[in-house]
């Protein structure tokens, strides 16, 4: 395991505090409420799947059946997925950027990423929104440039929720990867110059494996929280690519159809954790066959 | 991920409910924003100096946290702003209390809008509006224009949501006599949306509304009314046509085993009181649900509410939607995702 020997090396022998019997009671309470106010919530909504509005698997049924609820899972996983590509390609450089930059430099981008975090949501997603919309700066300058006669449909649309949901992952794909790049020894790529390796071979045989647990572990949360995704799409998207939580959240608060509302919350749930794990199998995999 | 989560959290909030209120205390709960601010100021606050019970305001109003109270069996909501037919169906449904007609007086109140379980708190009409700057010569006057893409051409923006309106609307534009509406005939109203449908963007928001016809992103589309009305007193050129306007209204409800009945009802008669309605009306454009409060505006502020236009007003259909509610949301999402 590559990655686990460089960041080893950089840290100094790491210092494993033994945890004692007495540890477990201490954690207790913050088990108990986790328990509460996640794990039961969750049963809670799962019991009533298969409850409401009779005991049985129909809400599972009409899930699998219907073409509308198919549609709107398929389209939430091919959201996630561009958008989590697409960040990736974007976050990358930047996050190297932030590595080599000098101090003062890095700390005032890094500052600029973090402030984008902390600005409210709903005001951001707005922002795109008026950004985009056909009356909007982007199209007014482009039509006044020249570069185009009509204005470009930027926004109600699949481009629209990939460009909202690609800026507002950016910052979790970054910051992963800056951790794991500053752990990663300059001394290596300066050692593959050495032994002859152009930029493109340094990056590609150096630098990208060894940031790679920086790229999964971004890639990963950002894939799973744009699965959950509801305020951008549902503002900067069309109605043809809903996705499943503005759904969930459509059945459980205005509909009051609970049962369907759980089943396709679990659905969702189900599908994450299998992806999850079929991705850290994987990873692992390439690791292991790198080593 | 972070819906469920919220969801989650919502159960938990409402298995651990356990907020008590002080004995003075009552929660009012609306769809914040601008209507819920003129809520405050021409019911709570008054109502709170004339009774002595302080009303707090929550919201936004959300029907799963609602019915998550009443189950739990200590809402900690008093009295809630919804929706006229999910009002219908909650009282159906057993979520809500019953109304107290000795305390709230119905005698002057809009017979459309009041069940055993609810009042109107206001009424809106969906109406049709238009960005003049874009149509100069000619201004769209009909539901049917709103489908006449080649007199009235760009974006057209319709609300988003599986409610009482778009198809009405649609089947309007189609030649369906106004009493001729019910029961809905969705495949026709679908077909006559397939018409316009890839020119449709939807808004989820009355902000959202307000932003799209303002900007000329969608220089026309169906909207409250009183959101063309604040656009237009905000200095942008936009007209409205109350030709076949829609109406429907909100309505006040107390949620099952609330802690404070007798508080709910005092609030609910106050806030449909003649003077209170009027008050609101004349903050928000929305027209009073009480009869007395005409004479209490002036008459260019009655000249913009929807009860001074009821010439070939609508009524939207509570009773009908409440019944018909889910099967329709049904083919409503089906079709706008396909």
């Amino acid at each position: 395991m590559t990655s686990v020997s460089i960041v080893e090396r950089g840290g100094g022998p790491p210092q494993r505090r033994r945890r004692g019997g007495g540890g477990f009671s201490h954690v207790l309470p913050a088990l108990v409420l986790l328990l509460l106010v996640f794990v039961l919530p969750v049963l809670l909504l799962l019991l009533r799947s298969v409850t409401e509005p009779a005991l049985g698997l129909q809400n599972y049924a009409e899930l699998v059946e219907s073409a509308t609820y198919g549609r709107v899972f398929l389209n939430t996983f091919l959201v996630s997925a561009v958008v989590t590509a697409i960040t990736v390609v974007i976050g990358y450089p930047i996050a190297w950027l932030l590595v080599i930059l000098p101090r003062r430099w890095a700390d005032l981008l890094f500052g600029i990423i973090i402030l984008s975090m902390w600005t409210n949501l709903l005001a951001r997603t707005y922002a795109w929104m008026v950004l985009l919309q056909r009356t909007g700066v982007i199209n007014k300058t482009l039509i006044g440039l020249g570069i185009i006669d009509e204005p470009l449909t930027l926004v109600n649309n699949l481009v629209g929720v990939t460009i909202g949901m690609t800026y507002i992952m950016l910052p979790f794909i970054i910051l992963p990867l800056v951790t794991t790049m500053r752990g990663i020894e300059p001394d290596l790529l300066r050692a593959a110059a050495l032994c002859g390796a152009g930029r493109l071979d340094a990056f590609r045989r150096v630098l990208l494996p060894l940031s790679l647990p920086g790229i999964a572990a971004g890639g990963l949360m950002t894939f799973v929280m744009s699965l959950g995704y509801f305020v951008t799409p549902s503002l900067l998207g069309g109605t043809s690519n809903m996705m499943a939580a503005e759904l969930i959240a459509q059945l459980i608060q205005s509909l009051l159809n609970w049962g369907m509302g759980g089943a396709a919350a679990f659905a969702l749930l189900v599908l994450t954790l299998a992806l999850y794990a079929l991705q850290l199998r994987l990873f692992r995999r390439a690791q292991a066959g790198r080593a | 991920m972070s819906k469920l989560l919220s969801v989650g959290a919502l159960f938990g909030a409402a298995i651990l409910w356990s907020t008590p209120l002080l004995a003075k205390d009552m929660v009012f709960t609306s769809w914040g924003g601008t209507t819920q601010d003129a809520q405050k100021d021409a019911w709570a606050k008054p109502f709170a100096k004339q009774s002595g019970i302080n009303v707090l305001q929550d919201g936004p109003t959300d029907y799963g946290k609602l019915k998550a109270m009443v189950e739990s069996g200590k809402p900690a909501w008093t009295v809630v702003d919804v929706e006229n037919d999910f009002a219908v169906k909650a009282g159906k449904d057993g979520l809500l209390e019953p109304l107290d007609f000795s305390v709230i007086d119905k005698s002057k109140l809009d017979p459309r809008f009041v069940t055993p379980y609810s009042v109107g708190s206001f009424y809106y009409s969906f109406a049709l509006g238009y960005n003049r700057d874009q149509f100069r010569k000619k201004t769209p006057k009909s539901w049917s224009d709103l489908f006449d893409l080649t007199g009235f051409p760009g974006k057209r923006t319709l609300y988003k949501w599986s409610a009482p309106g778009v198809l009405e609307l649609a089947l309007l534009a189609d030649g369906v006599a106004p009493d001729k509406l019910y029961p809905l005939d969705l495949d026709r109203a679908f077909k006559k949306l397939d018409t316009i449908k890839p020119q449709i963007i939807w808004w989820s928001g009355g902000a959202q509304s307000q932003q799209l016809l303002a900007s000329g992103e969608a220089p026309i589309g169906m909207f409250w009314n009183g959101r063309i009305d604040a656009i237009r007193r905000s200095g942008v050129d936009v007209g409205i046509s109350w030709d076949q306007n829609l109406t429907a209204a909100d309505a006040l409800v107390v949620p099952k085993g609330t802690v404070d009945k007798e508080a709910a009802m005092k609030f609910i008669a106050f806030a449909t009181g003649a003077q209170a309605q009027a008050d609101f009306a004349l903050l928000t454009g929305y027209a009073p649900t009480n009869t007395g409060s005409k004479d209490l505006l002036k008459p260019d502020v009655r000249a913009t509410l929807p009860d001074e236009h009821t010439q070939g007003q609508v009524n939207l259909d509570m009773a009908y939607w409440a019944e018909h509610r889910d099967e329709i949301a049904k083919r409503w999402y089906d079709w706008q995702g396909k």
